[in-house]
C-alpha cells in the first residue's frame, strides 16, 4: 500500500488547490439576499425598558426623550401635562448631539450620537462611541468606543442607531463610518453591555435604524437602509442574526430612508423616514420626517404602505 | 522510476493543468460578468442633464402657449382656459361658470393684487367619489362636471363641481402642494419638448417619431413630483428600446417649459419611474463626475485640473499657462456669514440657538452692547460631504465675452441650501476666469438671501500660487514702492490705499525671477457695475499640507469681525520670502436689501406670465492677476 502514497498525495493536494482555487467566492452583496422570505404575523408586545429611577425619584412618570437638537443639546426629558415642564443639564450637552436611544431593563439609556449641522474638532471622536445614561443617578458617560470606527469629511457619521435586545439584555448597533458613494461599509455590532465585549459583528450593511420585532415565524431585526427606500429583516438564530438581510418592503419615495420602525398594532407598523445623503442634517425645517403606515397581509405575504 | 511515481507526476501535471484552465475560464466568465455588469450599470446610471434651457422656448407649440398666457395677463385674466376643442358642450357650460365665479378665482392674485398663472386642466363629467352629501343628491336628477385649475405660483389644485343645468358652482375644494393630471395641451407641449430635445435625440441616437413616446397626461405615477423644485409641475415622458429592454424618462418642468433632466433605465420591474428625480439624477451626476474624479480642461495655453470637493467648494489644481505653473491649487474654502446686533447683554447663550434654515447660530460679544451671530458655510458634494451649502448641477464652463470677441473662458459651480431663495437659505458660485493674455480672476458671488439684512459675508479664498520652482516672494505696495513680505503675516486693506499704476496693491513673483509672476488687482468696484468692492485682508503663509491643501474644515469664528479663521496658520510667523507661499485674500462684503439698492439680496416675485420668479442682485467679490509682463512691456 506505501508505494500508493505518492499517487494519494497528489490526488489530496490537487483536490485542495481545486477546491480553494474553484470555489464560489462571489461574496458581493453578501448582506442583501434577493429571494423573498415569509415575514408573518406579529403585534405590539410589552417592552422589558423600564423607567429611568432618577426621573422616577424626581417624580417624572412618563417622559417624552426629545433628541431633537432644536432646543436643547445632547438630550432632555419632558414631562406634566402637555409636556410644558422640561429636564435639561449642561452636562449632558457636553457630547454634544445625540440621534437615537434605547432603554434596558434598569432604565439605563444608551444613546447614539449624531454629527449636526457643522464639524468641528471633537465631531468625528465622538462619533466613535456609544453613550450611556446611568439610571440612577443621571450621569451621562462615554460608555463604549469602538475604535475602528473612523468618520471623516466625506462621511461624517459612525454610531447611528441601537437597540436594546430584551430576550438576552443584549444591545444591537449600527455604525456607516467607512461607507462611501461607491459603498456600503457599515456594520452592525451585537453588545453584551455586562462585558462591553463584541458578540457578532455583520459587515456590509449601513443600518440607519435598528428595531426587533418577534412574528409568528420568526424573530427579526430589522434595519432601515440608509441607502436606499426600504427596510431589510436579519433573521435571528440563537441569539445570533444570520447573513445576509432580506428585503422587507419599500417605501414609494425614493429619496426617504427609514429612520425609525415601531410596532404600533398587529400587523401593522409606523415607520418614520428622513431624506439622507451622508451629508450633514442641514435643515430643522418644517418636515423633517414624513410618517408612513405599513400593514402587513399574512395571506398574501405582502404590505400595504400608506403616507400618514 | 518507478510506476507509481511516474502516475502520480501524469497524474500531478494534468490535474495541474486542468485545474489552471478550469481556473482561467472561472476568472474569464467573472471579468466578463463584471465587464457586462459595468456596462449595464453604465449604461443604466447614465444622466443626461440639458445644456440649455432656451431650446424649448423656440417650439412653436411652447411660444403659443406663451403667448396666450401674455394676453390673458394683458387682458387681466389669471386663468387660461381649455381650449374649445378639448371640451363638450356642457364642459364649455362648466368653464364660462367657473371663470365667472368668484370664489373659484379668490387664489388667483398674490397678496400685491399681481394675477398668478393658471390653467384650466381638466373638465370632466363628475364622478360620485369626488361629491359630498349635497352635491351627490344635487347631481342625481342634475347634468355635473368637475372643473380642476392649477396654479403654477402656488402648486395649488383647485376643484370645483358645477351643476351644468342650473348653471351652479356647488363646491369648491383647493388642494395645496397637489398636482392635478394635466391638460391635453400641456400634454402636447411636454412630448414636443421631450421630442424635440437634442440631448433625448443625440441619447437615442435618432430624432425620434411621436409613435416611440409615451407618457400618460398625468404627472407621472409618482407621489412627489420628479422636479428639482417640487412646486413645479413636472412629467415624465418615455422612450421604450425595447431591443435593448431599457427607457429614457425624460423630466420635462411644465413651469419652466423646459426639459429638466433625462435618464436611461431598465423596462423591467427592478426600475420604476421611482427612481427618476431631477435632484437625485443631479445628485448622482454631480457624484460621478466631478466628486469622484478629476477633470481636466485646456483652452487658450490654459489647462487644469478641477473637482468638487467635500467642504471648499470647487477646486482648480494644477493650473498651467503656455505649460508654465501657475498655480497648485486655487478655492475659496468657507463663507463666514456674521449678522450684527444690539442688545449684548440680553443674549442668552446657554443654550444653543438655530436659525430656521437650520444652523447653529454662534453668538460672539462686543463693545457697546453690541453683539455678532452667524455661522460657517462649507460648499461641497451634495452626498457624503461635511457640507450644509451643496453643488446644484456641475461646473460650467462659458466664454467670457468683450464687444463680442471671446477673450477668455470662465468655470463657475453654483451652490445652493435646497430651500433657497427663502429666508436662511444661501446660494454661492464659485468662480474662476482665464483670460487670453495669461490673467486670471477668482471670484466669489453672493446670491443672498440671507437671515436680515445686516449680514456680513467673508468668503475666504486660498490661492496656492506656485511659479517657477515653487518658491515665492509676496510683497505689498506701500508708500509708492514695494516691500517684500520675510515671515508669514497679514495685511488689512482700507480700500483707499495708493496703488502702483492706481491698480496693484500686491505681487507675487517667482524666487528666480523678479519679472516672473503677478500683480494682483484688488476688486474696487472696476469689474462689475454697482460693486462695492472687497474691502479685503489679506494672510500669506508658507504651504503646509495640513492647512488647507487638502479639505479644510471650518475655518475659525463666523462672528468675530477681526479675525478669518486662518490666524492660527501665522502664528508662527515662519520665513516666506522665497518660500512656497499660498495666499489667502478674504473680502468683506455687507448685504442691503433697501429698494432699488439690494446687494447680496435674492427676492421673490411674480413674473409678466403669471409665473413665481426670483430676483438675483448678486456681490461679486475676489481679485484678479494679471502677469508682470503684459503690465511692464
Amino acid at each position: 500500500m506505501k508505494r500508493f502514497l505518492p499517487i494519494v498525495l497528489v490526488v489530496l493536494i490537487l483536490s485542495g488547490a481545486g477546491y480553494f482555487l474553484l470555489k464560489d467566492d462571489n461574496k458581493e452583496d453578501k448582506n442583501i439576499l434577493k429571494e423573498s422570505f415569509s415575514f408573518g404575523e406579529f403585534n405590539k408586545r410589552k417592552s422589558c425598558s423600564r423607567l429611568p429611577m432618577f426621573l422616577y425619584k424626581a417624580g417624572i412618570k412618563r417622559p417624552m426623550i426629545d433628541l431633537s437638537q432644536n432646543k436643547y443639546k445632547g438630550i432632555a426629558f419632558y414631562f406634566g401635562q402637555n409636556f410644558s415642564n422640561v429636564l435639561h443639564k449642561k452636562e449632558w450637552e457636553k457630547y454634544d448631539y445625540m440621534g437615537t436611544y434605547s432603554i434596558d431593563n434598569m432604565g439605563n439609556i444608551y444613546l447614539a450620537p449624531n454629527p449636526f449641522i457643522s464639524i468641528k474638532a471633537t465631531t468625528f471622536n465622538l462619533q466613535k462611541a456609544i453613550y450611556k445614561m446611568d439610571s440612577q443617578n443621571g450621569n451621562l458617560q462615554r460608555w463604549l468606543v469602538i475604535d475602528e470606527i473612523a468618520p471623516n469629511q466625506n462621511n461624517p457619521y459612525g454610531i447611528i442607531s441601537l437597540v436594546y435586545d430584551c430576550d438576552d439584555n443584549t444591545l444591537w448597533a449600527s455604525a456607516i463610518d467607512k461607507s462611501n458613494y461607491k459603498g456600503s461599509r457599515g456594520r452592525i455590532y451585537h453588545i453584551n453591555p455586562k462585558t462591553k465585549k463584541i458578540l457578532q459583528k455583520i459587515e456590509g450593511f449601513d443600518a440607519l435604524t435598528l428595531a426587533i420585532i418577534h412574528t409568528n415565524k420568526h424573530k427579526l431585526l430589522l434595519a432601515g437602509n440608509a441607502r436606499d427606500n426600504s427596510l431589510y429583516a436579519f433573521v435571528f438564530k440563537n441569539s445570533k442574526i444570520s447573513n445576509g438581510a432580506k428585503k422587507v418592503l419599500t417605501l414609494p419615495n425614493p429619496n426617504l430612508h427609514i429612520r425609525k420602525v415601531k410596532v404600533i398594532g398587529k400587523n401593522s407598523l409606523k415607520i418614520e423616514a428622513i431624506k439622507f445623503n451622508y451629508s450633514l442634517v442641514a435643515e430643522t425645517t418644517k418636515k423633517v420626517r414624513f410618517v408612513y403606515i405599513a400593514t402587513y397581509n399574512p395571506s398574501t405575504n405582502s404590505w400595504s404602505i400608506i403616507e400618514k | 522510476m518507478k510506476k507509481e511515481i511516474k502516475i502520480s507526476l501524469a497524474l500531478f501535471i494534468v490535474g495541474a493543468l486542468t485545474i489552471g484552465a478550469l481556473y482561467y475560464k472561472k476568472r474569464e466568465k467573472k471579468l466578463n460578468e463584471a465587464h457586462n455588469l459595468a456596462l449595464q450599470d453604465k449604461s443604466d446610471k447614465k444622466i443626461i442633464l440639458p445644456s440649455s434651457s432656451e431650446n424649448a422656448k423656440k417650439l412653436k407649440l411652447v411660444k403659443e402657449y406663451i403667448q396666450d398666457l401674455e394676453k390673458n395677463i394683458k387682458e387681466g385674466k389669471a386663468v387660461l382656459p381649455l381650449d374649445s376643442s378639448e371640451l363638450d358642450s356642457k364642459a364649455k357650460i362648466a368653464q364660462d361658470v367657473v371663470l365667472k365665479n368668484s370664489n373659484f378665482l379668490s387664489d388667483t392674485k398674490d397678496t400685491n393684487g399681481r394675477l398668478l398663472h393658471n390653467d384650466i386642466m381638466r373638465i370632466l363629467p363628475a364622478i360620485p367619489s369626488t361629491l359630498n352629501d349635497k352635491s351627490k343628491s344635487i347631481c342625481k336628477d342634475k347634468s355635473c362636471y368637475m372643473v380642476e385649475k392649477y396654479n403654477f405660483a402656488t402648486n395649488t389644485t383647485t376643484r370645483a363641481i358645477v351643476d351644468v343645468d342650473d348653471k351652479k358652482v356647488l363646491e369648491i375644494k383647493r388642494f395645496s402642494n397637489t398636482q392635478p393630471d394635466i391638460s391635453l395641451r400641456l400634454t402636447k407641449i411636454a412630448r414636443a419638448i421631450a421630442l424635440k430635445s437634442p440631448e433625448v435625440i443625440e441619447e437615442l441616437g435618432h430624432t425620434p417619431t411621436p409613435n416611440e413616446l409615451s407618457m400618460a397626461n398625468v404627472r407621472t405615477n409618482l407621489k412627489e413630483s420628479p422636479c428639482e423644485n417640487k412646486n413645479h409641475l413636472c412629467v415624465a415622458p418615455t422612450f421604450a428600446d425595447h431591443k435593448r429592454e431599457k427607457a429614457l424618462w425624460a423630466i420635462v418642468d411644465l413651469t419652466d417649459l423646459k426639459l429638466a433632466a433625462a435618464k436611461w433605465a431598465g423596462l423591467g420591474k427592478t426600475f420604476t419611474p421611482a427612481c427618476i428625480d431631477e435632484r437625485t439624477l443631479q445628485n448622482r451626476y454631480i457624484m460621478e463626475n466631478f466628486c469622484q474624479k478629476d477633470s481636466s480642461y485646456s483652452k487658450f495655453g490654459w489647462s487644469f485640473i478641477y473637482h468638487l470637493t467635500g467642504s471648499d467648494g470647487l477646486e482648480i489644481r494644477d493650473l498651467k499657462f503656455r505649460g508654465k505653473s501657475v498655480a497648485r491649487s486655487l478655492k475659496i474654502v468657507d463663507w463666514h456669514v456674521a449678522y450684527k446686533g444690539l442688545g449684548a447683554d440680553k443674549v442668552d447663550t446657554s443654550t444653543p440657538v438655530y436659525v430656521d434654515g437650520g444652523r447653529k447660530v454662534e453668538f460672539v460679544k462686543g463693545q457697546n452692547n453690541e453683539y455678532t451671530f452667524g455661522y460657517n458655510d462649507a460648499m461641497g458634494c451634495p452626498m457624503f460631504s461635511t457640507s450644509v451649502v451643496l453643488a446644484f448641477n456641475g461646473p460650467q464652463i462659458k466664454p467670457i465675452l468683450k464687444d463680442n470677441q471671446e477673450i477668455g473662458f470662465s468655470i463657475t459651480q453654483d451652490f445652493r441650501n435646497p430651500k433657497w431663495p427663502m429666508a436662511c437659505n444661501y446660494r454661492y458660485e464659485n468662480k474662476f476666469e482665464f483670460y487670453k493674455d495669461g490673467s486670471f480672476r477668482v471670484v466669489g458671488i453672493n446670491l443672498g438671501r440671507g437671515c436680515s439684512n445686516k449680514a456680513i459675508y467673508r468668503p475666504v479664498m486660498r490661492l496656492d500660487i506656485a511659479l517657477d520652482g515653487n518658491k515665492e516672494r509676496f510683497a505689498t505696495y506701500e508708500n509708492g514702492a514695494w516691500k517684500n513680505w520675510k515671515v508669514e503675516g497679514k495685511y488689512q486693506s482700507t480700500s483707499s490705499e495708493k496703488m502702483y499704476k492706481d491698480k496693484y496693491l500686491y505681487k507675487i513673483v517667482s524666487a528666480k525671477n523678479g519679472k516672473d509672476g503677478f500683480y494682483i488687482e484688488p476688486n474696487r468696484g472696476q469689474f462689475d457695475k454697482n460693486n462695492r468692492g472687497d474691502h479685503e485682508r489679506v494672510f500669506v503663509t508658507k504651504f503646509k499640507e495640513s492647512e488647507g491643501d487638502e479639505d479644510l474644515l471650518t475655518l475659525g469664528s463666523c462672528c468675530k469681525l477681526n479675525e478669518d479663521g486662518v490666524e492660527p496658520y501665522i502664528k508662527d510667523k515662519e520665513p516666506i520670502d522665497k518660500e512656497n507661499d499660498v495666499i489667502w485674500y478674504v473680502p468683506k462684503v455687507q448685504n442691503d436689501d433697501r429698494a432699488g439698492h439690494e446687494y447680496c439680496w435674492a427676492d421673490s416675485g411674480i413674473d409678466k406670465d403669471g409665473n413665481p420668479i426670483v430676483k438675483l442682485y448678486p456681490c461679486i467679490v475676489g481679485p484678479k492677476f494679471i502677469p508682470i509682463k503684459s503690465v511692464e512691456k
